[in-house]
């Protein structure tokens, strides 16, 4: 396909960070975000998740060195929560190795010496204003990046984030989207940073499947990456028929960094956004839509609104990403 | 004509407040249900006001036949810090017109003690309709175990389900004013049908339709129309709108005539601390998780979904005017 007219972008490279927890759909988004040779990916990220954060950093090195980009520098992520504890891991989604458990062979490379938290840091100081961040796990990197330096949240060009549910329920529970859930504190920190950011719910990320026909269509293509992809889903598909009655999976990651590149195939609405942390809402996204005046102040006076993803154009989403997925 | 024998036997919670006093206007001039008792309750006013206001409108209505029963003053965590909306409805709560106090006064019986005892006396018979916060009700669940299973149903205005809220992005003011109470009342297994944001607000009545309760003779017409105005006013700087959102009466009209209305069946639970405190959150116990949820094994209510909001309005304007 004709990448550069297809994707928008001027001839420059696009620096992009990818944080990450991969995670089924992660490796999937990770993998399509190479094949995309119009951006520049300065690193990897990891974060707990669907994994350990440790699992987080192998898996991403085995991503790399799938992708044969052994120069694409890995750094590792907090291992809990701002709040501290072990981190909810969902093994029962993507596998216990994070990858639909097909026992793959660890990595040769090693991660990066910094922290992802200095890794971020480092980068958007050194390219202010030219770095944008893909966040598909939960957001304590960011948080910590956020807290660690006040201009951080300036000197970032975008952060779309993969994360809530607008007026819609959980995957969680019915309050609580996973990758918010995991670390709701972090969330309402990055949120309310000020950056520029777009967020994209499992209310837009769930109308976008793979069908099984879709998946078997993926496997007899000649995509780079499509066997090995196709192997890790089984896994996390049959986890899709359990929970959701859908013989398919859904495309949480993939839809995500297709709104990053491709961001004219959904529309947004501007509002505050905070995150409960407390009782059994625990993980919930609220945003307040700005269809009355507040006689009187109330939590989400005051702070910079961000953009929710509000529609999506479900087919182009769904054929871009097949279209990245079967590409040589 | 509906038999008199065949009339729901309805008992109305409220905080007057003038959508309130509408909406019990509706309830008295309605063949279709029998308002057999009035609790009262803080929200839109103080209890004690609450109180006056309901006596006073039952004057006026010709109704003091009518028992009118003196609700809880505090919430049920026994909170006195008491969110009232006087900026919605005025000081009075009924627009700020001065009227003189009630001649009649409350039964000397607590709301509770009412709604425990009008439960066991007609079982299954009688329609609790929520205008305010859930206080009363969750106190009547927690002194009688049977209550939830002896109440006929309970029609309540509260919740913004998929919705903002009208307090804050998060909560509804019904709900807001005791969300402890909300969550006992909505987990109690009682037979519960919710009206939330998302079905009031699209009950609107204009600018226009004031005009023809004001150029009508009907008594209640004529009274209401004389409270509006600061409830207008509120709704024009709140919501830029050309009119207002008719949350108790059309609430009314859930009882008197459920077909106008489509429903969902699911949990509700609400968060009663931290910065969505009041936020009504629905599961459809269709999808399931992994790990057990605050909402599993919870019994269901009904939540509206869909109104027919032209038939509703009709129906107000109509038994507003014809009166």
């Amino acid at each position: 396909m004709g990448e550069s007219s297809c994707l928008g972008f001027p001839s420059k490279l696009d620096k992009i960070i990818i944080d990450t927890d991969p995670g089924v759909d992660d490796s999937m988004a990770i993998l399509m975000a190479f094949q995309t040779p119009e951006l520049d990916i300065l690193g990897l990220t990891t974060i707990f998740g669907n994994v350990t954060t440790k699992d987080a950093t192998r898996n991403a090195l085995i991503l790399c060195e799938t992708a044969g980009r052994t120069d694409v520098p890995v750094a590792e992520g907090s291992l809990e929560p701002l709040k501290g504890g072990a981190p909810r891991i969902c093994d029962f989604v993507h596998g216990s190795d994070g990858m639909g458990n097909l026992s793959l062979p660890s990595p040769k490379g090693k991660k990066d010496e910094k922290s992802a938290a200095e890794f971020l840091v480092d980068k958007i100081s050194e390219f202010p204003g030219e770095v944008s961040i893909l966040a598909l796990g939960p957001l304590t990197n960011l948080a910590l990046a956020v807290k660690s330096d006040a201009s951080f949240a300036s000197k970032v060009k975008r952060i779309v984030v993969l994360g809530g549910s607008f007026f819609a329920s959980g995957n969680v529970n019915p309050a609580a989207e996973a990758n918010i859930y995991g670390d709701p504190e972090a969330a309402d920190v990055v949120f309310t940073s000020g950056a520029n950011i777009d967020v994209v719910g499992i209310n837009i990320t769930t109308q976008c499947t793979l069908t099984d026909e879709d998946l078997s269509d993926l496997r007899e293509s000649k995509g780079r990456h499509a066997q090995f992809l196709c192997d890790m889903c089984k896994f996390y598909r049959d986890w899709h028929v359990k929970s959701d009655g859908l013989c398919g999976i859904f495309l949480h990651d993939p839809v995500s960094f297709v709104a990053l590149v491709r961001p004219d195939l959904f529309t947004y609405k501007k509002g505050v956004v905070r995150v409960e942390t407390q009782g059994i809402c625990v993980g919930h996204t609220l945003m307040d839509q700005g269809l009355k005046t507040w006689n009187s102040s109330n939590p989400w006076t005051g702070y910079s609104p961000i953009s929710v993803a509000w529609t999506v154009d479900v087919d182009r989403v769904v054929s871009y990403i097949k279209d990245l997925l079967m590409k040589q | 004509m509906v038999e008199a024998t065949k009339k729901k036997k309805i008992i109305i919670d409220t905080d007057p407040g003038i959508d309130d006093a509408m909406a019990i206007f509706v309830a008295l001039n309605s063949p279709e249900v029998e308002v057999i008792g009035l609790t009262t309750i803080f929200g839109n006013v103080y209890t004690t006001l609450a109180t006056r206001n309901t006596l006073h409108l039952l004057e006026i209505a010709g109704r003091t036949d009518i028992p009118v029963v003196e609700g809880s003053h505090i919430t049920y965590t026994k909170g006195t810090k008491l969110r009232v909306a006087d900026f919605v409805h005025g000081t009075d709560g009924l627009g700020n017109q001065n009227f003189p106090p009630p001649l009649g006064k409350a039964i000397e019986k607590s709301a509770v003690n009412y709604l425990v005892e009008q439960a066991n006396q007609y079982p299954g018979e009688v329609t609790v309709v929520a205008l305010g916060p859930l206080t009363n009700i969750a106190l009547a669940i927690e002194q009688d175990p049977d209550f939830a299973k002896k109440i006929g149903q309970i029609v309540l205005l509260g919740g913004a389900f998929f919705v903002n809220g009208n307090v804050n992005p998060a909560s509804e003011a019904n709900i807001f004013g005791d969300p402890d109470a909300a969550d006992i009342v909505f987990t109690s297994g009682a037979d519960v049908l919710a009206i939330g944001l998302n079905v009031t607000h699209q009950v609107i009545m204009s600018d226009d339709d004031r005009d023809k309760l004001v150029q009508s003779n009907g008594k209640f017409a004529q009274y209401i129309s004389k409270i509006l105005d600061i409830y207008y006013s509120y709704h024009h700087e709140s919501y830029n709108t050309k009119g207002v959102y008719l949350h108790d009466p059309a609430t009314i009209i859930a009882a008197v005539d459920p077909s106008l209305f489509t429903y969902t069946e699911g949990v509700v639970r609400v968060q009663t601390s931290g910065i969505t405190r009041g936020a009504t959150v629905f599961y459809n116990t269709v999808k399931r998780f992994m790990e057990e949820t605050e909402w599993s094994g919870k019994p269901t209510v009904k939540v509206a979904v869909t109104v027919d909001a032209p038939a509703v309005l009709k129906l107000v304007m109509d038994r507003l005017i014809n009166s």
